[in-house]
Parts: C-alpha cells; sequence; structure tokens
C-alpha cells in the first residue's frame, strides 16, 4: 500500500489526469465566464464572473429572430437525425444481412467516398441544388447529409452483434423483411440508436458550411449561422459572442447527457 | 415494443410534414439585397443610404443580409464558381484587397459602372483598385486611410509634444520610442509577428506594392520594398516594440495602456473611442514615410472595402439607381454615416461639410476627420493585383527572420521566390 513508487506513479498520473481536465474544462470555463462580462472586459482578459450576463443575453435575443431561428436548427437538427437514422440503419442491416458478390465491393467503395473532402464536393452539390431550383430550402440542407457513409459504416458493425438467430425466429413466426427491421431490430438495437443520435445530431446542429452555402436568406439561418454573424463586424461584442455559443451549445449537451448511458452501452457494443 | 415503434412512426409522419409546410421559397417581392459584414458598419450606413433613398422612392426596400466576413467571401465565390444565380444579391461589399482577385476570376459577373459614376469624385487610390480594362466596377465605401493613433499623456510624460510627430520618418519614430521607453518604461507599438499590415502600409505609402501596374512580381529590385523591410527590421530590433498575437490582444495593448500608441486605418477609431474614460488623452497624427525612399509620402492605407453590383442581380436598374444617387451624391449622408458609424467615406465633396469640420474632444479638439480626409486623398494609388494573399503569407513566413537580424537581401529573395512559385 505504501509502496513509495506507486505513489509516485499515483501522483504522476493524478497530475496528467488533472492537467487534461484542465485544458478541456478551461474554454468552457472562459466561454460562460465571458458570458457575464462586457466585451472591454473580455479583451482586457477578465478571468472572473461579471454583471453584465443580462444585457449580454438580451442583447443576444434581440439581435435576431430567435424563434424562427431555433425553430430552424430544431427542425434541420432534429429532422436530419430521424432520417439518417433510418437510411443508415436500413443500409446498415442490409450490408449485414443479405449476402451478394458484390457487397464488399460497394461498402469498399462506400468507405473509400468517405476520403473525399466536402470542399471537394460542394460546388458540384451546389450547382446540382440550383438546377433542382431548391436553393434556400431546407430539403438541400438535409438530402445531401441523410446518407451518412460514415453511421452506414457504424450501423453495419453493430449490426455484426444481433444475433441471426433472432431473425430466423421471426421469419418462422411469419413477420415479413420490413417487419423484423421495424419489430425487432430496431428496440434489440437501441443503444446503437442512441450514441448515432448523439453523434448525428451533434454533427446536424454543428453544421456550418453546407447550410452557409445553400441558405440564403435571414428566416432560413440556423442558431450555428446566426452565432457565427454575431463575430461579423469590427468591433464584435465578445459577450455577447460567449452568450451565442452557450446558447449553440447546449442542445448538444443536453442531448448527450440523456442519452449518455445508452451512449456507453452503444460503444460498447448494442446486444449483449 | 409495437407501442415504441408506432410512436416512431408517427413522429416521422409529423417531421415528414414539417418540411414540406415549411419550405420557404425565395421572397418575390421587388426589394434590393445586400450582402455585408458588419451590422453596426457597413450594415448600418447601407440602411441609412436607404432609408434616403425611400424618401423618394417609397415602395421601394432594402434587405441587408450580414454574414461574417470569411464566411461572406467563401459563399459568393462557391455560388460565383458554380455558376448559379439563384439566391445571389444585388448589390456585395467586397473588401479592397481582394477586388481584382473577383474581377479577374469571375469576369462579367460584375457590373462594369463607368457609365454611371463621375468617378473623379472619389479618391483616386479606391477607383484605380476596382478598373479593370478600363472599366470601373465599384461604388468606393469606406476608407483605411492610416494614421498614427498615440495616447497624449502618456507621450508628454516622455516630454514628447504633438509637433514632435508631425510629418516625420519613421527613423525618427524609432528614436521617439526609444525617448519614450527610457522615460516611461513602455514600449511604443504593440506588433503582431504574424500580420504583414505594416509592411503593405510601408509600400502603399511610397506608391508601391508586391506588384507592378500591369500585375508582375515587383520585390527583388524594388527599392521600395527593400525599404520597408529594412524599416521593419529596425523598428523590431529597437527594443521599442512588444509583440501580440491576435486582434484581441493587439487591441488590448493600446486601449489598457501598455503601449501609449499604434499605427493603423482610420477605422481603429471606433475601437480606440469605445474607452470613453480616455477622452481627451488620444492623438493623431499622420503615418510615418520611409527613409530615403523616391515618392514616399505620410499617407497610406490599410484597409477598406467597396460596393459592387452583380451582372445577374434581379433589381439591377434600381441598384444601380440607389448607388449613384445616394452614395455618389449625397454630401449630407456622409456626414450622417461618419457621426453615427465612424464611417470615413471616400467621396471627396463631402469633406466640404459640417462633420468632418467639427473638432474632436476625444483627441483634444483637433478636426481629427478632416485630417484623415486630407491624408485619403493623397493616398497613391496601386495596383493590389490577385495575389496579394500570397505575397502576404510569403512576407509572414520571413518575419523570423527579420525579426532575428536576418540579411534582408536574402530575406527579399525568398520571399520573392516564394511568391513567384505560387502565382505559377
Amino acid at each position: 500500500m505504501s509502496n513509495p513508487i506507486a505513489l509516485i506513479g499515483r501522483a504522476g498520473t493524478y497530475l496528467l489526469l488533472s492537467l487534461a481536465a484542465f485544458v478541456s474544462i478551461f474554454p468552457f470555463f472562459w466561454m460562460v465566464v465571458g458570458a457575464s462580462n462586457t466585451s472591454a472586459d473580455i479583451i482586457r482578459g477578465k478571468g472572473t464572473p461579471g454583471g453584465a450576463l443580462w444585457d449580454n443575453i438580451v442583447k443576444f435575443v434581440n439581435s435576431f429572430d430567435m424563434v424562427r431561428v431555433l425553430f430552424n436548427s430544431f427542425l434541420l437538427a432534429g429532422l436530419g437525425t430521424v432520417l439518417t437514422l433510418l437510411v443508415a440503419s436500413m443500409a446498415g442491416y442490409g450490408f449485414e444481412m443479405f449476402r451478394s458478390r458484390f457487397r464488399e465491393k460497394v461498402f469498399g467503395g462506400l468507405l473509400l467516398m468517405l476520403s473525399i473532402p466536402f470542399a471537394a464536393l460542394m460546388i458540384p452539390l451546389f450547382m446540382l441544388m440550383a438546377q433542382l431550383k431548391i436553393i434556400n430550402t431546407y430539403q438541400a440542407v438535409l438530402l445531401p447529409s441523410i446518407a451518412s457513409i460514415f453511421i452506414i459504416f457504424y450501423f453495419r458493425q453493430a449490426t455484426k452483434a444481433f444475433p441471426s438467430e433472432l431473425r430466423d425466429a421471426a421469419k418462422i413466426d411469419g413477420l415479413k423483411e420490413w417487419q423484423i427491421f421495424l419489430y425487432v431490430y430496431m428496440p434489440v438495437m437501441r443503444s446503437t440508436y442512441a450514441a448515432a443520435t448523439i453523434i448525428v445530431f451533434m454533427a446536424n446542429w454543428n453544421s456550418y458550411l453546407w447550410p452557409l452555402i445553400v441558405l440564403q436568406t435571414n428566416e432560413m439561418k440556423t442558431l450555428t449561422l446566426a452565432v457565427a454573424t454575431l463575430a461579423a463586424g469590427y468591433t464584435p461584442d465578445f459577450g455577447v459572442i460567449m452568450v451565442g455559443a452557450i446558447a449553440a451549445t447546449l442542445p448538444t449537451l443536453i442531448i448527450f447527457f440523456l442519452l449518455q448511458r445508452r451512449f456507453v452501452e452503444g460503444m460498447l457494443g448494442a446486444v449483449k | 415494443m409495437i407501442r415504441i415503434t408506432s410512436r416512431w412512426r408517427n413522429t416521422l409522419a409529423v417531421a415528414l410534414t414539417g418540411v414540406s409546410l415549411f419550405s420557404v421559397a425565395a421572397a418575390s417581392a421587388a426589394e434590393i439585397t445586400v450582402w455585408c459584414w458588419d451590422p453596426n458598419f457597413n450594415g448600418a450606413t447601407m440602411e441609412e443610404a436607404f432609408s434616403r433613398y425611400k424618401a423618394i422612392h417609397p415602395d421601394d426596400t432594402i434587405k441587408v443580409e450580414i454574414f461574417e466576413k470569411a464566411a461572406m467571401e467563401q459563399k459568393l465565390q462557391a455560388q460565383l464558381a458554380s455558376g448559379a444565380t439563384d439566391g445571389l444579391p444585388d448589390i456585395v461589399l467586397i473588401e479592397d484587397y481582394r477586388a481584382q482577385k473577383y474581377l479577374q476570376s469571375f469576369p462579367s459577373s460584375f457590373e462594369p459602372l463607368t457609365s454611371h459614376v463621375d468617378y473623379s469624385t472619389f479618391a483616386p487610390y479606391k477607383v484605380e483598385l476596382a478598373t479593370l480594362n478600363g472599366q470601373t466596377y465599384s461604388i468606393p465605401f469606406d476608407s483605411g486611410v492610416t494614421g498614427y493613433f498615440y495616447r497624449s499623456d502618456l507621450l508628454a510624460e516622455a516630454g514628447i509634444t504633438p509637433d514632435q510627430l508631425n510629418d516625420i520618418t519613421w527613423d525618427q519614430l524609432i528614436e521617439i520610442g526609444k525617448t519614450v521607453k527610457e522615460k516611461t518604461g513602455l514600449p511604443l507599438l504593440p506588433i503582431d509577428p504574424t500580420s504583414s499590415d505594416w509592411i503593405r502600409i510601408m509600400l502603399q505609402s511610397a506608391g508601391s506594392w508586391y506588384f507592378d501596374a500591369d500585375g508582375n512580381v515587383t520585390i527583388k529590385d524594388n527599392p521600395v520594398f527593400k525599404a520597408a523591410v529594412e524599416t521593419y527590421q529596425r523598428l523590431m530590433t529597437a527594443g521599442i516594440t512588444t509583440p501580440v498575437s491576435g486582434w484581441t490582444e493587439y487591441t488590448g495593448s493600446f486601449t489598457s495602456g501598455k503601449t501609449p500608441s499604434t499605427f493603423s486605418g482610420v477605422w481603429m477609431t471606433a475601437t480606440i473611442k469605445a474607452n470613453a474614460d480616455q477622452s481627451g488623452k488620444w492623438g493623431v497624427a499622420p503615418s510615418p514615410r520611409l527613409d530615403g525612399v523616391e515618392g514616399a509620402g505620410n499617407a497610406s492605407n490599410l484597409g477598406g472595402s467597396s460596393w459592387y453590383v452583380l451582372s445577374s442581380a434581379p433589381e439591377k436598374e434600381k441598384a444601380i439607381d440607389f448607388l449613384t444617387s445616394i452614395w455618389a451624391k449625397d454630401v449630407d449622408f456622409y456626414q450622417k454615416i461618419l457621426v453615427n458609424q465612424g464611417a470615413l467615406g471616400t467621396y471627396l465633396p463631402a469633406r466640404e461639410g459640417e462633420a468632418f469640420k467639427a473638432s474632436d474632444e476625444f483627441f483634444g479638439g483637433e478636426p481629427v476627420w478632416q485630417n484623415f480626409s486630407t491624408w485619403l486623398a493623397a493616398i497613391p494609388a496601386v495596383n493590389y493585383g490577385i495575389f496579394t494573399e500570397e505575397a502576404d503569407t510569403a512576407t509572414v513566413a520571413q518575419i523570423p527572420a527579420i525579426t532575428s537580424g536576418g540579411n534582408v537581401d536574402e530575406i527579399i529573395a525568398a520571399i520573392d521566390a516564394q511568391v513567384r512559385q505560387q502565382i505559377q
């Protein structure tokens, strides 16, 4: 117990962990403290809470049509998550359950596509949306993100643990394939769905570049885009920006804490 | 089990109805759309201009869309490159340094305004930077005319009077810096070693740039460039500067009194005046000039932007009519935006207005705006070309070498080589 070498090792571990914790928590701390300070105080590097929180919140709420912006963000993130999970889980299920000669080649092709950076796709994608006449619509934001290759991959990996006996039993009971998917697969895989929800919701909620390009008017802006415009200008109000940053972070935090237990399960493997 | 899934199905149904209900089509009303990047500055001046236009044309409306500047550029560039003009605005604000890049990369995307505007009423350097093949495309907006902003109270402690700062050279400023350091212990200037702003200012003050009028690289064998790098090196090695990183630390250093002065574009005035408790303690002098360089003057520029009309604009005629009847005519409008937004326009007749002549108590009762506009008319015109950013990057890469006292000729050769390699 009182082995000095082990003790030093322990102290080292804690020191390292404390350092890592500090590095991860400090930006968050700075954001919260900044939200309660005036812009001038933030520039001077004041690291203690101030009294301007309410002022900053009022200014933030009045800087754009908050109801509309929040509605846009929640609609796009929520609907985007539901559709992505649906499409990706069906694809993952299909890839694992059905054998075909080309299965691995198609899947490999998909994975290869992961390496194409979005910047290279942006302009052709925009031209496509322009031809479809859906620029500045919710569809234009949602469509390119629904078939997320990463989430398909994630579901396929998770499906490997799905017992095929369950599917066989369901078949014997007379269920059709879509019924098996809906009534057997989905409930069994709920941890996987929960983990994927966090990942997809966060990605959609924080999505910036594509909505920026394809959405044109103030009425269509999401919270991420609106908060970015707060930083526009030669004399930005940093206190208000910090309030915006908190507002933009909060929903993903809430989703994460709500689904945290399932997230860990989902990461460890859905089926025990 | 069934209960859960039917709930899922309901959610999905509701969501799908939602997306079809709330798909918003672009508004069809006849209104002028503007893209710019500062709600309190260029956005606010645009609103003010339009309120004047609306008095004569009550049916028209304006829609000012604010973006973060880099985001707006990315958006504009992606859309111009795609060739799809849906949703582009009628009027867009473009930073002067990038004007040629847009005009040359996307020919026929912007509307020439030469036949609509008398450009002799605008500052010559602003007109030049938006001219391509004899056609001028912009309505010039704000100037980045440079000035030397100083805390008169702190410099007085070192025995420096405002007279000593008028029409001086950089080397005289370095000497002043040494005196200030000795008497007060304060470094005279904050310098951001990741920015080439000051080199650019020095270049333009002598009518030179990284490129000549035809876009050829003029870095090696350019006496002005050499003088600028040497002056920068003397500044950095004289022990009168303090390094800062990023905008916040930079502006923080002189608004908090850690450094008693800075050297910047006129738009810095707003940042300085935001510190109301320092009223009466500030002064502005013309920016210093390069020593021993032909054509070197005390006027230069940093930043600034102009309005452009897109050729594809749905309300093109209306947009041009609006811009020419307010921005190129209304002297009173320029007084208003100077007072309210601190925007120093480049429409020369505006100088004769009330607001320009007024003295400013914050700057010890000096008529700072008139001073700035006098310097503004003297800014030499240069060709920013289309590769200013690349040249900046190459220059910034050598700043550590300059600061550590490296051989100037070798440094310049390295910058020259990198720029040439990048723009091939």
